[in-house]
């Protein structure tokens, strides 16, 4: 008998190198003891229940036990999605407005854009657990943030644009200083 | 005690599994016993993030097993108490003690 392949797949892709082997085995192991006291439905719904429930905890778990690599790609990605969504949401409600359609966009905007940049930084720093790997996602923040803004299709002022690469990775830092143990 | 020497709650739980749990001490097994004596619903992931945390604190140690059948093959992971662990358990229920000292139970209020 085995547990869902999609639930034993969405395990593998949150828990990472380090930890799915283990926690993949002993989920295995109670899916059997469950298969046998109950029956096989109730132990899938089990199944599916911890792996669900435990996505998030595992993922941070990734990010903080070593793979670097994952911790930068979720840096860079975190800070430009949010942004990118955000322009084009600002397109979208700014195409309804007469006589405001252009490029030149509101305060509030770029302003929103900056909350949610360093919201989004300073997450990521939260997940780093030493010094140069707050460094990295400091860095990778910005890289996301310049990648974003240069995508968008508004044009941002040039002093706006390096105040929100300067926030991501201020951010990020600031929260990892922050959280470290002292 | 400096900040994040002390144990949370979960943590201490889980260190108390662990004792008691002795050379078979790993995450299924420390979740199994965590559930059945509170009643609380685990998860893997919780378990697992604690146990983590523990032994990067050095209040764990981890060994590696070899992969069995009944694990689909896989490997284990056990965990066993440090002399640093059994320091933290110890102040942890000393505190613990103190902190309930003199008080009475149930304490008053809605017990629905």
């Amino acid at each position: 008998m085995k547990p869902p392949g999609w639930a034993q797949l969405v395990l593998w892709a949150v828990a990472g190198e380090n930890e799915a082997e283990f926690v993949a085995g002993d989920l295995y192991e109670e899916f059997l003891l469950l298969c046998a006291e109950r029956d096989r439905s109730a132990a899938s719904r089990w199944y599916v229940r911890q792996v669900l429930r435990s996505a998030g905890t595992l993922l941070g778990l990734r990010f903080r036990s070593g793979e670097a690599a994952h911790l930068l790609a979720a840096a860079l990605i975190a800070v430009a999605m949010p942004l990118l969504l955000l322009d084009r949401l600002w397109s979208f409600v700014y195409s309804h407005i007469p006589l405001k359609d252009g490029l030149e966009r509101a305060p509030g905007f770029w302003a929103a854009n900056l909350v949610c940049v360093c919201a989004c930084a300073a997450l990521c720093g939260s997940l780093a657990h030493s010094l140069p790997r707050a460094a990295g996602v400091a860095l990778a923040a910005a890289v996301g943030a310049g990648c974003a803004l240069w995508c968008s299709a508004a044009t941002a002022p040039f002093w706006w644009a390096g105040l929100v690469i300067l926030a991501a990775s201020a951010s990020s830092m600031a929260v990892f200083a922050w959280r470290r143990p002292r | 005690m400096p900040k994040g020497e002390a144990l949370g709650e979960f943590e201490y739980l889980v260190i108390l599994a662990v004792v008691r749990l002795g050379a078979n001490a790993y995450g299924m097994r420390v979740r199994q016993e965590i559930a059945e004596r509170t009643g609380r619903d685990v998860t893997i992931g919780a378990v697992y993030a604690t146990l983590e945390r523990l032994t990067d604190k050095g209040l764990l140690a981890a060994s590696m097993s070899d992969p069995t059948p009944e694990r689909g093959g896989r490997a284990k992971r056990s965990f066993t108490l440090t002399g640093a662990g059994m320091e933290a358990a110890n102040r942890a229920r000393q505190d613990l003690v103190n902190m309930l000292d003199g008080l009475r139970f149930p304490l008053p209020g809605r017990t629905s």
